[in-house]
């Protein structure tokens, strides 16, 4: 229910927040686009772009446009540019790079829960957990540049780049550690109850006994690692140079480009609450599979 | 002294070194950069007098180190302990059966837990005017979104002890509440969960300073993190990108920028190890 509520409220909170920030801020939010002390027409701005009736009219505006596709324009980054086409050219590459990045974390999940991977490569994991995201894309960064020079943000350096972003979303910062101790973690908990340990006996195998139970701790574990892997790419995006939505955002933040983070950061809460939902749609289920279950007898 | 006991002994040791390190670092980092001098190039460690060498304006790369462990220091040990400080919180309300403690630490977890950390951080880098930047409450707002991943451990940890019955089970004993809740609770059986916690969450906020300063260096941008005056250790790593890149000579910062990288995660993973449960 918690989580059901959360979902709901993250993607109206976020714009709302930033609206508050924005008239927080000292000064007139219309002079953020245009200081009065170098250009003029700053009322005919405020005018274009909802800022002229307060801060409920601009956020009902904006979110009443952002649910009909309408993103608005940029402020500052690319001036009266519509977000939703910065957007529209920009989500494909974070997609991709997010994709990719969660090939090493389900192979790493897969493998623990499995038992594949022994637990004595759990130091290794951790140890190369430790590198921080922004020194390892600061490395495939220098080497894309020095190999393939000028030419390196088109056509196969471009793809390079972000397998290479891939690599440092789902390897770094403790992410595919993370992943592999974790789920090993939650299994080892759960075979340790007595209806597995009964299921073993019976020769059935513990992973299917088990995964029902342990579904939702692995979807909540799922949830939380797609969020670090969204956090992450803002700056392996940035530094990689890979044109997709955290260089948007970082770019709309440096410039105070309340235009486009409000689109980013909303972008990303609905995202959030998706995964809020599946987590919650994976405990509704188990739950209803747990208790059409034959009951077993004494 | 058994091996165990020495080991973590060690570890403690050297988390101990680190951080005092840190903290001389710090306390001795100069307010600001020396003056450019054009007839000193030391591009290399222990050239012409100069330990770590220089950068291409003659300044002391030392300098850059002392700005930017002065940068990070403080606000990182203050995020740690926030985390620490909520991890306690966590796992004494599920000792102390106070009913709606555990639902409303839920909520704040469920809440919490749900947003995208960097978005946040971004935002909050966003609200702060341009003569408040600071890193303090950008690891402070790191600290409140790591925290519901260390309040669900320490709340998992005390749930495992017994929750209320291990403090009833205490009380039996006939010991006062400050020991049952100090002592055997926090000290002897959260520590190594939450003092784990609070460290990574230190060297996490380094790490951020690190990542933030660094994509606004590369932009040709000033930091959310720190003044203009001072430059952070991001400086060192983009100098020495510089010179994989463009063949400048400065490797030597690309070096000691990712020693103190290095330096930062050992102490992180000596707290840990000379922290955790026996």
């Amino acid at each position: 229910m918690v989580r059901l509520m959360a979902a709901i409220v993250l993607p109206l909170a976020v714009p709302g927040i930033i609206t508050g920030i924005l008239w927080a801020l000292p000064g007139d939010p219309a002079s953020i686009i245009c200081p009065p002390q170098i250009c003029s027409g700053t009322e005919a701005l405020a005018q274009r772009f909802n800022l002229d009736q307060g801060a409920w009219h601009f956020y009902s505006t904006w979110m009443g446009n952002a649910l009909s596709g309408d993103l608005g324009r940029s402020w500052r980054v690319l001036q009266g540019y519509p977000v939703m086409d910065m957007v529209k050219e920009y989500l494909p590459n974070t997609v991709m790079l997010i994709l990719f990045a969660m090939i090493p974390v389900l192979f790493g999940s897969i493998a623990a829960a499995a038992g594949w991977m022994s637990d004595r490569l759990d130091p290794l994991w951790s140890a190369i957990g430790l590198v921080p995201a922004v020194i390892l894309a600061l490395l495939f960064a220098a080497y894309v540049q020095i190999t393939y020079g000028a030419a390196s943000y088109d056509g196969f350096p471009a793809t390079l780049r972000i397998l290479l972003g891939a690599v440092v979303l789902g390897v770094a910062d403790g992410t595919l550690a993370g992943a592999i101790v974790g789920t090993r973690s939650v299994f080892e908990a759960e075979a340790t109850q007595r209806y597995a340990q009964i299921a073993i006996l019976r020769g059935e195998t513990t992973i299917s006994n088990t995964l029902p139970n342990v579904l939702p701790a692995l979807v909540g574990q799922f949830r939380a690692r797609v969020l670090h892997i969204l956090s992450g790419a803002v700056v392996v995006e940035v530094v990689l140079g890979i044109n997709g939505v955290g260089t948007l955002l970082w770019d709309g933040t440096l410039l105070q480009d309340f235009g486009v983070v409000i689109a980013a950061a909303w972008m990303f809460s609905i995202l959030s609450s998706v995964l809020l939902v599946a987590q919650a749609s994976a405990e509704v289920a188990v739950a209803m599979h747990v208790r059409r279950s034959p009951a077993v007898p004494a | 002294m058994n091996r165990s006991t020495g080991l973590r002994s060690a570890w403690l040791g050297a988390a101990g070194a680190l951080l005092a390190g840190l903290m001389i670092a710090s306390a001795f980092a100069p307010d600001f950069l020396s003056s450019p001098n054009q007839d000193v190039r030391a591009v290399g460690f222990f050239s012409e007098g100069y330990i770590l060498g220089t950068d291409m304006r003659g300044i002391a790369l030392s300098e850059y180190a002392l700005q930017g462990a002065k940068i990070v220091t403080v606000p990182a040990v203050i995020s740690g302990f926030v985390v620490m400080l909520l991890a306690m919180v966590a796992g004494l309300s599920r000792c102390a059966n106070v009913g709606w403690t555990d639902g409303a630490l839920q909520a704040f977890s469920e809440l919490v837990g749900a947003l995208p950390r960097m978005v946040v951080i971004l935002v909050v880098a966003l609200a702060l005017p341009a003569e408040w930047r600071s890193l303090v409450p950008i690891g402070v707002a790191w600290a409140i979104l790591a925290a519901p991943g260390a309040m669900d451990e320490a709340a998992a940890t005390a749930g495992r002890l017994g929750g209320a019955k291990f403090v009833e089970a205490l009380r039996a004993h006939g010991f006062s509440a400050w020991r049952i809740y100090v002592y055997h609770i926090l000290w002897m059986n959260l520590r190594p969960v939450i003092v784990r916690q609070g460290a990574e969450v230190t060297m996490q906020v380094v790490f951020l300073e690190i990542a933030l300063s660094y994509l606004a260096v590369s932009r040709q941008q000033p930091s959310f993190t720190h003044a203009d005056s001072v430059y952070s250790w991001a400086s060192l790593l983009y100098d020495g990108y510089t010179a994989l890149v463009g063949g400048t000579p400065m490797m030597h910062a690309m070096m000691l920028g990712l020693a103190l990288v290095a330096a930062i995660a050992l102490m992180a993973q000596s707290i840990r190890m000379g922290a955790r449960a026996r």
